[in-house]
Formats: structure tokens, C-alpha cells, sequence
């Protein structure tokens, strides 16, 4: 441990800690200007300069990267210290008037006006070089450099030209202290609406406020580190050195008895309907991104927004997006209408903005819905019958400039319209997840033609699955609503508990058995068995049934070519037997 | 020269400046010139022409100096040649006109020791100056070269030679004046990281207008500096040396790459050096031409491939330097020193010089002085001795008025403070410091205001931008000095100075911020009469601050004399003079650009200034 | 070329100083001045300085210092030169012939003998240099 005094103040600090890191410590504010703390200290702007007597001479140095050495008396804010600080806050407040930072600092330090040649009013960059650093040490990139030199100097890529080195991660902007480095997007302004089409996010986020666990994770898509290998600015900062970048996808191995799947759904992808326009514009916007957006704990605190930030006069919300058609599903999502609905209530609420509902038929089954679309009846949301043909930005007329038009038949008017709104909402359908298939695979059931789950009966079975003790609940097994969910859930988890209760279930009495003296250990049911029931016995030379798992279908029977494998009462026998007596008669 | 010729003795050298001062002074022309002759004579198999390095004696260029006898001749031109040699070289009668006549005196002296440029030198980073052909390593050799080398191989420890050079008590040439045995010990015993290797830097980034002690010694003895690096290779334990030359100098640049080949050649650099064991090379880097590079912490970063901008130290580029490698960097002129300790002794070395400053230092004499050149001196001698014995005085019987020391960071000295014996210690005291060398001599017809206007240009525009001091307050240093020289100043603008000059003194980062000041602190510090005759008066006392002088006609003597000869109005820039021919000529102030032509075109003295 | 050894440095030092020792203006075993105005070299002094090189180079001396000067003053006993070993009074010497200059050089400038049949007299005015 080092002892030292700053302003009269006796500190004791860890050896190689700087005089900056031990008054911070202690509470003791130093300005500065182009350290931060994951970066490499600079010593650039010479704000941080502070007196520091030792072994009896004293001498300005810059607190920020100077190590506390033993017996050190350090003054802040002694008259050469103070003195110095404030002519280079006076120079650099000439040189970049309009940086906020410097204004502050000036203020602080009793600086009204800089009494040196302004050169430009409007000028930012400080010239601290965070930026720089941050490209180099953090990004690993060095895609920007300083050139010129003297008061020429300035931040820039290789000879001022867009330089490939950038990974466009835009460090740069972010360490910016001034705000002298902004970044163009794609539509040459800042998008909120981003990827998700939501805004910034870093690469290291909960995945939303309300997550469970409350973990952060890593983006290794956006992350820095997994681009370059550099930066680890996370780990550098977490103090509990939580931060692991090894982390991979474990392999969990759980016995159960009984098993419920709640796999969920997919929503649709918008963008497979080009003429929609998601993706293209950037205030077309798909129900999942609006849910977000009107989330008290989104990206804009749950305002309506458009992408430039103004608030919408007009929205459409396109119904079935996906759902009810020949070319995508055929099937009705069921809760499209009702969360449009929903929309259209938050948007007329919080927005006060027109809404347009473009609808093949409101769907309003149930408790309270049908009221509910009543009330919107009347808040005065507009409902138009007809399929959007298209939406577009192509203004015909004065007032569709700079709008979204949405083409929709009007099948009650019997008349194409052109309906231009700030926002468009698709309502998107749901559909099966994508690993839907190889889940079947992997526990034996089945999907229905549009691959949800197959349910062992539709109405006396709607839980169970062919296989026992596996049960269903939720939109694996059709598009469903909450209230629906939560009582399938409820009746598969008694389901599973009144098995988990018994202990036992009754077999199968028709199954198959495998005599084995005829068995020839020839295997070919061992592939044949659609329920992995048979097994084969290397060291005994024959194939076994596996009684709990084998539903008795019969295939292992006729394939056979020995005859050894037969139907328990269903054997060949006596059905030839019966056969015979039919001919009997 | 063919292989046989080298082995064959002659009766005479011819020794032919062939430093940049002379070469640009055409004297390549001379010498074939004299072979031509020599030729014609059939001299050729008595008669040896030798290209060296620089004299010295720039001033006097081209120069020739034929051996034996020492006999120094000076300005000569292609048409001196036939005659030059027919005489000497013939006859053997030297040629009294050629030679060096000092100002002031009638009889010219023939022997270049009896010179009192020469005489008052001690020659010792530039030893071999004007007496080996710095192109060949055989004269270098010849000259007791790689003695000190070899001595350093076989007979000391790595302790020994650091011991060696620091009770010598040299101390650091490129300004600072760090001991170099301390320096070197601190590489020592810097442990590299990760195993790697330790590195030897030779600093050639000679910036300074008006200096060009580095570039004379690389240009007349690169083996010199070779040799140094050699010896502080084994000491510090290093494997590889860097010699960082400005591309500017690009004769430095060809010789210094010519000796390292012959070194390589001869095994004196490369693996197992004379048989001992010890590996040693050395790289030629050419510098881009940044001021801010000469520096050690930017060098190292442009070495690197880096933007060369300093960075703070500690660390020191002795704990970590190229590449995070404990690096020992010396100027070139430390590094010339070298050899001639080990060889001669430490003891010899601390006996010239000063108590806390021990050897000789090289100065670049420039300015108004008759006599312009390279001397070299022991330390302690006093500026009188320089400027006067050595130097000969000012030109054109003008007054003395300051000596800037220390390039553009240094400081002016006044005449006051002639007498001053010079040592790192008595330069900085009186405001300047040792710098690199350099030495710029003003007489009365120079404006101290203006003198410190042009440094802080020199700076301003050098600073490397990094840090806020030096980037923004050399600038509006720059941007106060120009207002006053303009007669714009004001009161408030003297104070003001004063405290910038002092804040970025104070806190800049590195060496070229911290005194790029010091020429306005010197020079408000002896002469703030002309900064407030400047402000208060305007008025440029030596009137070279045009924007300041006011000219006005005699038209008595404009008349009387010139018979209004219109000279100057035809001349006039902005038609500020009126008259005609046989007329008086007046200038309407009001026009009056103040260029000055007027001035300078009148021959009767018509013009007056003020 | 093979890596130098400490000896073979010495070597090329000694070698190459023997060569250049004539640009110290140093120590030298001696100095021989052929005297070289018009009346020397219509007597033959050429042909007694080119013998005196030849001597230089043969025997690889390079502490000899050979310099000519302008006319000695007394052309009637042209050719004429002038030796000055180290330390002792210089010596002049007349009507020289090339079989002379060479006695003189191996007896007198490596010997330290005068040879007294030639000379003119000993210790007359000193050369230049």
C-alpha cells in the first residue's frame, strides 16, 4: 500500500494505482477530459494536471496516468495547478466553442469567455483521441487515426475516404465526449427502429427489463470481441469478473416420467410478402415490434413513435397477414383480431391517431370480445373489409407526400382505396416453430398437416399425445390465444400429475412379442418400429419388444419375413382361424 | 580506385570538403577538377584526391586542405583549379590568394591550425572531420577506428564500459543532458518482456533550423557513431540498433548505409563480432521530417510505424521503448563520443570540461557572424570566446545584440551574458538551454519580438498536436506576437503572454511544448523594452517589423541628389509616392503599404525609415 | 569476405595508416623536400621525386613525408632536396642524380646518417613545413 496526501487528505491506496484512481477513491474530483477508465491514459488535454510535491520538488503532472508514489502530496487545486487547468480550458474552449464538456468545465472554473481567436463557432472535436483509442484498443480496428499536426490535426479514416478497416460498431460516436462523431444509417438519420427494428442495443443486454433469470447476455452476432478479439470492456468493468466469453450451449440430461411440450410459435415473417413493404420502409412495423414499441419498458418508454421520432396522425393495421391464405397458411391465426384490436384501442388512447383496421372477418369469439370491438365501434377506429393488396411510398396526390399508401379493395364499397397513414402494423399469424418436425422425431408423436402437434383426439384428447405420458399445451399444437393456453396447460398438467401420482400406467393389451427361437436377428423391425419399441439383443442374436413402448400397430408383424414377430390375441393363427370360421359359416 | 591504387602511397592528399555545405557549394565539380589536372600533369601517381566529411568551416566553402602541410584553402572555384595546381602541386608554391584572410586583417594564413577557427577547438565527436574519407572504413580503421570496438569486445564486462562512461560524465548531446552511463545502466537492468530483445537507437532526427551538428557527423564519420553503438550494444545487452535519419539528409543517409555495408562486410556488425560471440546490427530508419519525431518517445512510435506523437513518461523508453523493449536512445553526437572514452580513458574525458558538464560539445555557428560553420568545444568555454575568437565576430562592424542557444525551444542570450562559461547547467539558468547545438547569432539590426515570433512559427507549426498546451497555445502565442509585431499589441497582450508562456511551460506533454516558450520568456525577460516600444510606440526599434516602420521621403535630398529620378515611384506597389522626374517625391501615408521597395530601390538615400 | 579477427584488424590499420599517416601532420621519421621551381625541374627533379615515390612505395612507408617547394635559391646546383629526420637540424642536399637520392633515402631518411659527399650543409633555413 502507497501513502499519500491529496489536499491535505491522508490516503492510502493500492501500489500502481495513478493519483487520478486514488482521489476518485477518496472522493476527490479532478476534471478530465480524454481519460476513461477502459482506455489507456492519454495525457493529452492536460486538465488533469495537479501540483505533486516529492522528495522536495514539485512539479505539474497529469493526475490521470501519474502512479501514487509513497510520501506524494498531491493539491487539485493549488493556484499553478488551477492556473494551468484553466488556460488549457480557455485555449480548448477557442477551439471548440460548441462542445458541451469544455462550456461546463469553462463554467466550473469561472471561464466566461475565451480570449483567443475562435476559429470555428460551431466546432466539437476537442481532439482527446477516445475515439481513436477506442478504435484501436477497444475495436482493434484502428480504422481512424489523427493526421495533420499543430492545430491542422483531426480524427479521420485513411485520406478522409470511408476505410474497410471500420466495422461500423460505432465506438467511436459512443466514446465521443462532445458529440463531434455521429454516424449515418441506412435512411441517413438515426433509426430507432432497428434489427428488431427497436432501437440500439448493445451487444452485452438483459434480453428484456422483465427477463427471468435477470441475466445479461452476449451478442456474439453484434459483439466486438467475437468480430476483432479485442475489447472485453464488460469484463474489464464488471468487478465480480461475471463475464465469461467461453460460455457455450450446454447439453442438459433430465429423467422425467412424464413430459408436457410447450414448444410455442413462430411469428410470421413479414417480409415474405414483399408488396407489404417490411423491411423496406421503416414505419412498417410487424405486431411483435409494436408490442415492443408500446412497452412501458421499450426503447421509448412505451410512446407511439415513428422512425424520426414524431408521433403518427395516422395508422393501419393490416389483418391476416400470413393467416388465411393460399399462398402461406391456410389456417386462421385466432388472435389476430383481437390483438389488432388491442392496437387500435392503445393507438387511439396514447397517439390520438386515426386508425385504419383492414380485416377479412373480425374473428371476435369469446367473453368480452365482441363488446370490445363494439367500443372501438364507437372510439371510432375505422374498419375497411378487404384484402391490402400493397403498401407503398409513392405519393399520387398532395396529401399522400411522405406517407405510407395502403391499397386495399374495399369489398363493401366495392372500390379500390388508397388509404395514406404514417404507420402501418402487420398483424402477423403464428406459426409452428421451425424445429417443429425434428421435435415430433425426438418424441415420438406426430404433426398434423400444417405441422402443429398432432393431439391424440380433438375433442376427448386434446393434451395427449399417442405417446403416453407426453402431453401437449399451448400454440405447438394450434394457434391459441392466452386464456386458451393457460387452461390447456392446466389440463395437461393434471394430465402428467395424476400419471406422476399413480406411479403406473395400464399396457397396451395388444402388442406385439417376438419369438426367439424363430427370430433370425435379421433387424429389419428395428427400423420399421415407428415408437423405438425393438430392440435388438447383440449377444443373444435376436430382437426384443419393448412391451411399455410398443402400441401394438402391427407393422413389426407383417414385415416378419420369419414369422417370429406376432400380435399378442391378434396372432396369425387365430386370425386365420377366424377367417376360416367366417368361411365356415 | 582500383584495388592496386589504395595499396599505393602518395606524396600528397588532397583533402575535398565534401560535406553538404560544400557540396551544395559545388565542390564535387572541384574535385574533378583537380584530378583532371592533376591528370594532365601527370600528377596522377603523386597526387591522392580525398572527398571528407564536413570541415567545418561552411562559411568558407567549398574548402580543399592538402596534406602534408595543413594548408587551408578556401572559396575556391573551378577556375582557381589550373592555377592551384600548377603552383602547389608543381612548384610548391601555395597559392597565397586562396587562402584564409580573417576579416579585418591583410595577411592571409596558410596553415589551417594556425586559423583561430580551427585553433580553439577541441576536436572529439568530430575527430576524424576532414581527415579520413568517410566512404572508406579502411581510413576509419586507420584512424584508430574499432580500437575502442575491439577493447569493449575482449577485455570488458558489460559493467565495466557503463562504469567506464559514467565516471567520464557524459552526458546526453541531443539537449537534455541525461547522464549516459546512468541511462545505459537502466537498460541494463530493464528486464525485456516476454524474453525479447533490447534495442540501441541512434537519434539522427536533427530538426532545428540552423543545426546540423548530427547530420556533419554522419556525413563525415558515420563509423564513428557505429562504432559507439557497438560498445553501448554490450553494454546494455542489446541485439539490434536503429539509426533514425531525417530523409532530408539524404547524403547522411547514403554515406551512413555505405558503412554499415562495409562494417557488415568486414564481420563488425552481424554475428559473432570479431570472433567474441557478441551479435550486433544496426538498420538505417528514414524519418519523415516531423520536428515532434527528434523526441524519443515520438521517434520510438514512428520507428514502430506509428504516428509519431511522444506519449508521457514514465515509463522511460530504457524500461520500455521500441516495441515495449527496454531501448537505450542517444543522439548521434553521444553516441561519437563513445569511442574515444573507452579507447582514451574515462579519466581523460572528465578532465576537459566543467564540473557538472565534461567533454566537448558540437555547436552550429549561424547568423551574423563572419565566420559560419561546425565548431567544436570544450565545455565551459564562454559564449565571448565562440562568437569572438572562433566565430570572428559580426559581420559589418555591427553591434552584438543576442545568441539564441538551443534551436527553436531554446532561449536568447544577451550580451550581458557573454562571458557566461557554457554548460548544461549556466544555459538554463540564463532561460536557454544546451539543446542539440544549435547557435544563432543576432546583431542590432534584429527585432527580439520578431525573433521570438519566428520560433513560436517554427514550433506552432511543428507541435504534433497531441496535447493542448502546445497545439492550441503556441497557436495564440503566435497568433499575441503577430498582433504586436503588426502594432496591434496591446498591455493587456504583454500579461497575457507572459502567463501562457508559462502555463504551457508548465504543463505540456513533452520536450517541444515544454519550451517552446522559452524564446518569448527570454526574450521578454532581457529585451521587454522592444515588446513595450512595439505596444506602446509603435514602433519597431530595429525596424523590422514593416507593418510598424513609417518611410517618408527627403525631398531635399531627393532633388538635390537623385534629380527626382522617379525610381521609386515607378516601383511603388500601391502608387503611394507622388512626383515626377526633376521632382521632389512625397509618399501619401495613407496608401502606403509599407513593403518597403521604395527603401530598398533608392539609391541616393532618399528614403528614410522609422 | 570472412568475419575480421582482432589481428587482421590491426592489420588493415597498420596497412592503411602507413598510407594516410602523411594527412596528421604528426610524428614523423622524416621529411624530404625536393626543391621543384623551374630550375629544379630543368635539372631533373621530376625524375628525382618520382625516384623518391618509387622508394615510398616499395618499401610501404608511411612516416616518410615527401613535399617539394619552389626554387632553393641556388639553381646552379639543381637538382636539390632537403631531409629533415625528427628532431634534427634539416640537410641539404645538391647536384643530385636518382642513384644519389636513393643512397640518401636508405642511408640518411631510414638511417639517421648523413651522407656528407652530397651535402650542401647542415642545418640552413628550415622549409615551410
Amino acid at each position: 500500500m502507497i501513502n499519500l496526501t491529496i489536499d491535505g487528505k491522508k490516503i492510502e491506496v493500492e501500489d500502481g494505482k495513478t493519483i487520478l484512481q486514488a482521489a476518485a477513491k477518496n472522493d476527490i474530483r479532478i476534471p478530465t477530459l480524454c481519460y476513461h477508465p477502459v482506455l489507456e491514459p492519454y495525457a493529452a488535454c492536460r486538465i488533469c494536471v495537479v501540483e505533486v510535491g516529492l522528495r522536495g520538488k514539485t512539479d505539474l503532472l497529469t493526475a490521470c496516468n501519474t502512479k501514487a508514489q509513497e510520501g506524494m502530496e498531491v493539491q487539485t487545486r493549488s493556484k499553478r495547478a488551477l492556473g494551468a487547468r484553466r488556460m488549457n480550458v480557455e485555449m480548448l474552449l477557442a477551439r471548440a466553442p460548441a462542445a458541451e464538456p469544455i462550456q461546463k468545465l469553462a463554467k466550473e472554473l469561472g471561464i466566461e469567455k475565451t480570449r483567443f481567436a475562435v476559429k470555428d463557432p460551431n466546432e466539437k472535436c476537442i481532439l482527446c483521441g477516445l475515439c481513436v483509442r477506442a478504435c484501436e484498443q477497444i475495436v482493434g480496428a484502428s480504422a481512424i487515426s489523427f493526421v495533420e499536426r499543430g492545430t491542422e490535426r483531426k480524427v479521420t479514416p485513411p485520406f478522409g475516404e470511408p476505410s474497410e478497416a471500420c466495422i461500423g460498431c460505432t465506438a467511436c460516436a459512443y466514446f465521443c465526449p462532445t458529440g463531434a462523431i455521429t454516424y449515418e444509417d441506412k435512411y441517413g438519420r438515426k433509426v430507432i427502429h432497428e434489427e428488431l427494428h427497436l432501437g440500439p442495443t448493445t451487444a452485452i443486454r438483459v434480453p428484456i427489463r422483465q427477463a427471468v433469470p435477470m441475466v445479461p447476455f452476449i451478442d456474439t452476432d453484434a459483439c466486438i470481441h467475437f468480430k476483432t478479439g479485442e475489447c472485453k470492456v464488460c469484463a474489464k468493468v464488471c468487478d465480480r469478473e461475471a463475464v465469461n466469453y467461453d460460455a457455450q450451449d450446454e447439453v442438459i440430461e433430465v429423467e422425467a416420467g412424464t413430459i408436457i411440450l410447450a414448444s410455442g410459435f413462430k411469428s410470421f415473417d413479414a417480409k415474405r410478402i414483399p408488396a407489404y413493404g417490411y423491411g423496406r420502409f421503416p414505419n412498417v412495423i410487424s405486431a411483435l415490434d409494436f408490442e415492443r414499441l408500446v412497452n412501458a419498458s421499450g426503447p421509448t418508454g412505451g410512446k407511439i413513435k415513428l422512425a424520426d421520432g414524431s408521433e403518427p396522425t395516422a395508422v393501419g393495421i393490416v389483418h391476416c397477414v400470413g393467416s388465411r391464405d393460399e399462398n402461406y397458411n391456410e389456417y386462421c391465426s385466432r388472435v389476430c383480431c383481437m390483438y389488432a384490436l388491442k392496437f387500435a384501442h392503445l393507438i387511439h388512447e396514447k397517439a390520438h391517431a386515426d386508425v385504419y383496421n383492414f380485416y377479412i372477418d373480425l374473428r371476435c369469439f369469446g367473453k368480452g370480445y365482441e363488446e370490445f370491438y363494439h367500443r372501438l365501434l364507437k372510439e371510432g377506429t375505422k374498419f375497411i373489409r378487404g384484402r391490402v393488396s400493397d403498401i407503398s411510398d409513392m405519393a399520387l396526390t398532395k396529401h399522400e407526400e411522405g406517407k405510407l399508401i395502403i391499397r386495399v379493395e374495399d369489398t363493401l364499397l366495392g372500390m379500390v382505396r388508397r388509404i395514406p397513414v404514417d404507420m402501418v402494423i402487420l398483424a402477423t399469424g403464428l406459426e409452428p416453430g421451425l424445429d417443429q418436425n425434428q421435435l415430433a422425431k425426438i418424441f415420438n408423436i406426430s404433426c398434423s398437416q400444417d405441422t402443429f402437434f398432432l393431439e391424440r383426439h380433438p375433442k376427448l384428447a386434446p393434451m395427449s399425445t399417442f405417446s403416453d405420458g407426453i402431453f401437449l399445451a399451448g400454440t405447438c399444437q394450434a394457434p391459441r390465444d392466452i386464456p386458451d393456453t393457460v387452461a390447456q396447460a392446466g389440463g395437461a398438467a393434471a394430465e402428467a400429475l395424476a400419471l406422476a401420482d399413480k406411479g403406473t400406467f395400464a399396457l397396451e393389451p395388444v402388442t406385439a412379442e417376438i419369438n426367439k427361437d424363430l427370430c433370425s436377428g435379421c433387424q429389419v423391425c428395428v427400423g420399421l418400429c415407428p415408437f423405438t419399441a425393438i430392440v435388438y439383443e447383440k449377444d443373444e442374436g435376436h430382437s426384443e419388444i419393448n412391451d411399455a413402448l410398443c402400441k401394438g400397430c402391427g407393422t413389426c408383424v407383417a414385415a416378419c419375413p420369419s414369422g417370429a414377430a406376432q400380435q399378442k390375441h391378434f396372432r396369425d393363427a387365430q386370425i386365420f382361424a377366424e377367417i376360416e370360421g367366417i368361411f365356415l359359416v | 580506385m582500383t584495388e592496386a591504387a589504395k595499396e599505393k602511397a602518395f606524396r600528397v592528399h588532397l583533402m575535398v570538403c565534401a560535406g553538404t555545405g560544400c557540396v551544395s557549394n559545388h565542390s564535387f565539380e572541384i574535385k574533378e577538377a583537380l584530378e583532371k589536372e592533376i591528370k594532365k600533369l601527370g600528377l596522377d601517381n603523386e597526387v591522392l584526391v580525398v572527398t571528407t566529411g564536413c570541415n567545418g568551416f561552411c562559411e568558407r566553402g567549398p574548402l580543399l586542405v592538402v596534406q602534408p602541410g595543413n594548408i587551408f584553402y578556401q572559396q575556391l572555384t573551378v577556375k582557381d583549379v589550373p592555377h592551384l595546381v600548377e603552383e602547389h602541386l608543381l612548384k610548391g608554391r601555395p597559392v597565397k590568394k586562396l587562402m584564409y584572410t580573417p576579416p579585418k586583417e591583410k595577411t592571409p594564413i596558410p596553415v589551417l591550425s594556425d586559423i583561430d577557427f580551427f585553433r580553439k577547438q577541441v576536436l572529439i565527436a568530430l575527430r576524424n572531420r576532414g581527415l579520413i574519407d568517410p566512404e572508406k572504413i579502411d581510413e576509419y580503421i586507420a584512424r584508430d577506428g574499432y580500437v575502442a570496438m575491439g577493447k569493449a569486445l575482449t577485455q570488458m564486462t558489460p559493467e565495466k564500459i557503463i562504469a567506464e562512461i559514467t565516471i567520464s560524465g557524459l552526458r546526453g548531446r541531443g539537449g537534455a543532458g541525461f547522464p549516459t552511463g546512468l541511462k545505459w545502466q537502466m537498460v541494463r537492468n530493464a528486464v525485456s518482456a516476454n524474453g525479447g530483445a533490447k534495442y540501441l537507437i541512434c537519434n539522427g532526427d536533427e530538426g532545428d533550423p540552423g543545426a546540423f551538428m548530427d547530420r556533419s557527423i554522419l556525413e563525415a564519420d558515420p563509423h564513428s557513431v557505429i562504432e559507439g553503438m557497438l560498445i553501448g550494444a554490450k553494454a546494455v545487452g542489446a541485439t539490434q540498433g536503429f539509426v533514425y535519419v531525417r530523409n532530408e539528409y539524404p547524403l547522411a543517409i547514403k554515406r551512413m548505409t555505405i558503412a554499415l555495408e562495409q562494417a557488415r562486410a568486414y564481420g563488425l556488425l552481424g554475428q559473432d563480432i570479431l570472433g567474441t560471440g557478441f551479435d550486433f546490427d544496426i538498420k538505417i530508419v528514414r524519418g519523415a521530417g516531423a520536428f515532434v519525431c527528434g523526441e524519443e518517445t515520438a521517434l520510438i512510435a514512428s520507428v514502430e510505424g506509428r504516428l509519431g506523437e511522444p506519449r508521457t513518461r514514465p515509463p522511460y523508453p530504457a524500461q520500455s521503448g521500441l516495441w515495449g523493449q527496454p531501448t537505450g536512445i542517444n543522439n548521434v553526437e553521444t553516441w561519437a563520443n563513445v569511442p574515444s572514452i573507452i579507447a582514451r580513458g574515462a579519466k581523460w574525458y572528465a578532465s576537459i570540461g566543467t564540473p557538472t558538464s565534461k567533454g566537448t560539445k558540437v555547436f552550429s555557428l549561424v547568423g551574423k557572424i563572419n565566420n559560419t560553420g561546425l565548431v567544436e568545444v570544450p565545455m565551459g568555454i564562454t559564449l565571448r570566446e565562440i562568437i569572438y575568437d572562433i566565430g570572428g565576430g559580426i559581420p559589418g562592424g555591427k553591434a552584438f545584440k543576442a545568441v539564441q542557444t538551443g534551436g527553436p525551444s531554446g532561449g536568447c542570450i544577451p550580451k550581458e551574458q557573454l562571458d557566461l562559461p557554457i554548460d548544461y547547467e549556466s544555459l538554463t539558468q540564463a532561460g536557454s538551454m544546451m539543446g542539440s547545438g544549435g547557435m544563432v547569432v543576432m546583431d542590432e539590426d534584429t527585432c527580439m519580438v520578431d525573433v521570438a515570433r519566428y520560433f513560436l512559427s517554427f514550433t506552432q507549426d511543428e507541435s504534433c498536436g497531441k496535447c493542448t498546451p502546445c497545439r492550441e497555445g503556441t497557436k495564440a502565442m503566435l497568433d499575441i506576437l503577430t498582433r504586436i509585431t503588426e502594432g496591434k499589441g496591446t498591455e493587456e497582450d504583454l500579461s497575457l503572454l507572459q502567463d501562457m508562456a508559462l502555463a504551457v511551460k508548465d504543463s505540456a506533454l513533452c520536450g517541444l511544448g515544454k519550451t517552446a516558450p522559452n524564446p518569448v520568456l527570454t526574450t521578454m525577460r532581457y529585451f521587454l523594452n522592444e515588446y513595450e516600444t512595439h505596444i506602446r510606440d509603435k514602433k519597431c526599434p530595429a525596424h523590422v517589423c514593416r507593418q510598424l516602420n513609417v518611410y517618408t521621403i527627403d525631398e531635399e535630398r531627393c532633388l538635390n541628389k537623385g534629380k527626382g529620378c522617379d525610381l521609386c515611384r515607378r516601383n511603388c506597389a500601391s502608387d503611394a509616392i507622388q512626383g515626377a522626374k526633376n521632382e521632389a517625391h512625397r509618399i501619401d501615408q495613407s496608401k502606403c503599404i509599407k513593403c518597403g521597395v521604395c527603401f530598398d530601390v533608392c539609391n541616393f538615400g532618399a528614403v528614410k525609415v522609422d | 569476405m570472412p568475419k575480421l579477427t582482432l589481428e587482421e584488424l590491426a592489420k588493415i590499420r597498420e596497412k592503411t595508416k602507413r598510407l594516410t599517416t602523411i594527412r596528421e601532420g604528426g610524428e614523423y621519421r622524416a621529411k624530404v623536400c625536393v626543391h621543384m621551381g623551374t630550375c629544379g625541374i630543368a635539372a631533373g627533379a621530376r625524375s628525382i621525386m618520382n625516384a623518391l615515390m618509387k622508394e615510398l612505395e616499395e618499401r610501404a612507408l608511411g612516416d616518410v613525408l615527401l613535399t617539394n617547394s619552389g626554387c632553393a635559391g641556388l639553381c646552379s646546383r639543381e637538382p636539390m632536396a632537403t631531409v629533415e629526420v625528427a628532431g634534427q637540424a634539416p640537410v641539404k642536399y645538391v647536384d643530385l642524380t636518382e642513384k644519389k637520392i636513393k643512397e640518401i633515402f636508405e642511408k640518411h631518411v631510414l638511417g639517421g646518417r648523413i651522407v656528407t659527399e652530397y651535402a650542401l650543409g647542415i642545418g640552413s633555413e628550415k622549409t615551410d613545413f
